[in-house]
């Protein structure tokens, strides 16, 4: 490894963890961002390294996103106690493979990391009040089944890899055990939040892991959510007529999902 | 980053055929075919995951299968008493969403090419690419060539339809080819071997457009049948060049007259400058292209290949 690369700011003291990747950018329904900071935050996590963004990330200038200047980031937290290790990150722009093998390099030789478990939320076209499933990707079928039990759903799929996936197969050539976790967000949620896909992901890993989170917190979003798009619902027919039909398990034609999407992102971009 | 090579056959004094994607695919198709034709077998190739981002992932009932990279492979052939090593690339490793490679993937991937040629002996390779000339669409492409020696030049340009970069009408005597399939000539030239670059001539304002343009792949083949003196059947090109000639006939017809009147000009004559055309003209084709493009598929019904 090329040291200039990354900087480790103090060795954790791990036993055989489970490493869990959220990327933050992209982030459907902000599943990555909130389930790492989430984890963090009740776990303690404490900061011991970075990956470096030189040759990784376009330099050239500042990104803003709400009014915030952004700078990609790619940190490694220790939850000690619990002995997991979280990465939270942008998803690199140039020399993806090389940027993947230094995640799993520090994760395997620095913090002696086991198994792989990615996080990122999936589109679906279903209503926000169905209920969500994790869809997920293995990259051994032993520890496909080891992991029965958990509710999981396996995914099948052909098309365009995301990182996720990516670093999946990197780990796979390494002989590192993973999972690529895929929970599904309805697609009118996915620039916003979806907390209960953030709820359902974090359930899973505080059963996998017997982490005894108390998650009641995001229930009060839930709700909130729910009721903010029942008075959408009540004051505006059409996109009333869209949510029914999506319960009905009937699907919606290009068109009226942009409809849909947009009405609820401009609900929820509004300030309380 | 490394040659992965499934066996190692023996070779003498072989040459080097590459071929990358570039304007209208002239070189990549040119030697794709050739390829095709000498049924050369593959031998190796160079592992993608450095250089380029998966385009496939399969799953498969909650397994990950496999992720598809775009291909980087090398063939081999003899004929008579020539042997041959191919190398063709799907794609050229640019970062950012750019056509062609730069920097230093493209610096590493052109020199793993060649370390293949030179640990089979190979002395000298060839290059193929397009030359973008004020010629008409209705004339058959020039061969139009750069060398790393005057001994090399004087060779190539003994071909029919061949003629040296420098001979190109209002050619200022240097420029750029963009891109590996001009990189790779410049450190196989580095690094001791003879390089050639053959490139097809293409209409200026066809230079961006989204379908291939075979008549200059056959100019191209014309010349690499010459140079190793074999036999080839053109009837795949003729038929897809055949195809393309109608596409851009129908962009063509909707033209103004008066800038068609003047762009014929250059049937009698290839312009070493606007001349005949004039720059309004040019801009008025720019500004207008895409919208060409997109009328001349529909109306014929026609997609781009």
């Amino acid at each position: 490894m090329e040291k200039s690369l990354f900087e480790i700011y103090q060795s954790p003291k791990l036993q055989s963890p489970s490493l869990i990747v959220g990327w933050q950018t992209p982030d459907i329904g902000k599943l990555g961002l909130r389930v790492i900071n989430f984890l963090n935050e009740k776990l303690e996590g404490r900061e011991v390294g970075e990956i470096r963004p030189s040759g990784f990330f376009p330099l050239a200038g500042a990104a803003f996103r709400d009014d915030l200047i952004q700078f990609p980031e790619s940190k490694f937290w220790a939850c000690e106690k619990n002995d997991l290790l979280l990465f939270k990150s942008d998803e690199p722009r140039y020399d993806r493979y090389k940027f993947l093998n230094i995640v799993l390099d520090l994760a395997k030789y620095n913090c002696k990391v086991e198994e792989l478990y990615t996080i990122s939320g999936t589109p679906s076209l279903t209503a926000h009040t169905t209920p969500r499933r994790i869809l997920a990707v293995f990259n051994q079928s032993e520890f496909q089944e080891k992991l029965q039990g958990f509710g999981l759903e396996n995914m099948t799929w052909e098309g365009p890899p995301a990182i996720s996936s990516f670093l999946l197969w990197v780990a796979k050539r390494r002989g590192i055990p993973g999972v690529s976790l895929w929970p599904e967000v309805p697609f009118y949620l996915a620039a916003k939040e979806d907390p209960q896909a953030i709820k359902l992901t974090l359930s899973f890993l505080d059963k996998k892991f017997n982490l005894g989170m108390d998650l009641r917190g995001l229930d009060l979003e839930i709700r909130n959510l729910n009721e903010k798009i029942a008075q959408l619902r009540n004051g505006n027919a059409e996109i009333n007529k869209y949510i029914n039909q999506l319960e009905s398990g009937l699907s919606l034609n290009e068109e009226d999902q942009v409809k849909l999407a947009k009405e609820v992102y401009e609900l929820l971009q509004k300030r309380c | 980053m490394g040659i992965k090579l499934y066996r190692e056959p023996k070779f003498e004094r072989p040459i080097m055929v590459v071929g990358w994607p570039g304007i209208g695919n002239i070189g990549l198709i040119a030697v794709h075919t050739l390829r095709g034709v000498l049924v050369a077998e593959e031998f190796g190739e160079i592992e993608p995951w450095d250089f380029f981002y998966p385009r496939k992932v399969s799953i498969k009932a909650g397994l990950l299968k496999d992720l598809e990279f775009p291909s980087n492979k090398f063939y081999f052939q003899r004929i008579k008493n020539q042997d041959l090593i191919f190398f063709i690339g799907e794609e050229q490793p640019a970062e950012g969403g750019r056509m062609y490679a730069t920097g230093g993937k493209a610096y590493q991937m052109a020199n793993l090419v060649l370390d293949v040629g030179l640990k089979f002996g190979c002395q000298r390779v060839y290059t193929s690419g397009a030359c973008v000339s004020r010629i008409h669409h209705e004339m058959k492409p020039r061969v139009v060539s750069v060398a790393s020696s005057e001994k090399l030049t004087e060779e190539v340009k003994k071909h029919e339809n061949t003629i040296l970069m420098s001979e190109m009408e209002g050619g200022e005597g240097e420029g750029i080819i963009t891109g590996l399939n001009g990189l790779l000539l410049a450190v196989a030239r580095k690094r001791g071997l003879e390089s050639i670059c053959l490139m097809g001539e293409i209409p200026d304002w066809l230079s961006g457009a989204p379908f291939p343009y075979p008549k200059a792949s056959k100019s191209v083949l014309e010349v690499f049948a010459n140079i190793l003196q074999i036999r080839i059947d053109f009837s795949f090109l003729d038929n897809m060049a055949a195809q393309i000639e109608r596409i851009i006939e129908s962009i063509y017809e909707k033209f103004p007259r008066d800038i068609r009147e003047r762009y014929d000009q250059r049937k009698f004559v290839v312009q070493a400058k606007p001349g005949a055309i004039t720059e309004e003209d040019e801009k008025w084709i720019k500004e207008h292209i895409d919208e060409l493009f997109k009328k001349g598929g529909k109306e014929n019904g026609e997609k781009p290949v």
